[in-house]
């Protein structure tokens, strides 16, 4: 089956067709998914700070990821939950799109780089290096490319 | 408004860096709003209750601040590169009002509610503070709604 076929399938299922017929249930997915987004933003944001010696620094680097991470993980499930009712909803303007791909496989790469983060403040060293300090950066600058791929996907 | 549409900046705006300009301006409000959301649930002693409010709210909200500054920068940008319709579009309005209640809770907050932050710093704020927070956490997100729904009504 072709991506093409596979859109018109998905397009023509009875859930994608309520998603399109029920007045204003698109954006309140989309405003959900910004909301998410928003608030993931920032834990990362202030996960990053931390992990370069700024931010939160009266406390640990293991105490705030023991916090934070979660959160992050959660944000991410309501996320892709979200992302997947819009893909439903309107298969033609993602699985056709190149950004929406760029966009998964930096959601991938956040993913893993969320992962080394929690095991580097597992190992208990409140140590500010210039590695942490580089992935501290990396990860801001793939969330920040996760917006801009987001966003990009409406401009096909 | 016609005439500032019609400026060069603004045609540069519409014509070629309006992409741009609205993902920086996307990333801008994701910073602002969340660190918001992250203050405020605090303020609601909800969340980072290990903190003092003061000390959490000094260390983000100089991100706030930023975020804020970028969004209205980029969000005036926006506006030019098509103000008649933007002005005449009722989302786009409410955002703007929107965006006037927060600041005045904001300003509630930080003259009234926050002068006796000294007792409750460390413990559970009092209603007022729990409140200031709710409004704001509703507040955001109906800007973040409105602002979305900006794209479907224009």
């Amino acid at each position: 089956m072709t991506i093409v076929a596979f859109n018109h399938w998905l397009a023509a299922t009875t859930f994608s067709q309520f998603i399109q017929r029920t007045h204003g249930a698109i954006a309140l997915i989309q405003i959900l998914h910004i909301i998410c987004l928003a608030t993931l933003f920032a834990l990362a944001l202030s996960l990053a700070l931390r992990l370069s010696g700024r931010g939160l620094a009266s406390e640990t680097l293991a105490s705030l990821a023991r916090r934070f991470v979660p959160a992050i993980w959660i944000c991410l499930s309501l996320l892709l939950l979200t992302g997947s009712l819009l893909i439903v909803a309107e298969p033609y303007r993602t699985l056709n799109n190149l950004a929406f791909y760029v966009k998964m496989v930096l959601v991938i790469v956040a993913s893993l780089l969320t992962v080394r983060i929690g095991a580097l403040a597992r190992n208990r060293a409140e140590v500010v290096s210039l590695p942490r300090t580089a992935v501290a950066t990396l990860y801001m600058l793939i969330w920040c490319g996760i917006i801009i791929a987001g966003r990009l996907i409406a401009y096909r | 408004m016609q005439w500032l549409q019609g400026t060069a900046l603004a045609a540069a705006v519409a014509e070629v860096w309006f992409p741009r300009v609205e993902c920086l301006h996307v990333i801008a409000m994701a910073m602002l709003a969340g660190t918001i959301f992250i203050v405020d649930t605090r303020l609601l002693g909800l969340t980072s209750r290990e903190h003092s409010f003061r000390y959490l709210s000094e260390r983000l909200l100089p991100w706030t601040w930023v975020a804020f500054t970028v969004s209205v920068l980029t969000g005036s940008l926006m506006f030019m590169s098509n103000a008649t319709g933007y002005y005449g579009n009722s989302a786009f309005r409410l955002k703007m009002l929107l965006l006037v209640l927060a600041g005045l809770n904001m300003l509630y907050f930080q003259f009234v509610t926050f002068r006796g932050v000294a007792a409750w710093d460390h413990g559970h704020p009092p209603v007022r503070a729990r409140l200031a927070g709710l409004a704001s956490v509703g507040i955001w997100c109906t800007v973040i709604a409105s602002g979305r729904w900006i794209g479907f009504s224009l």
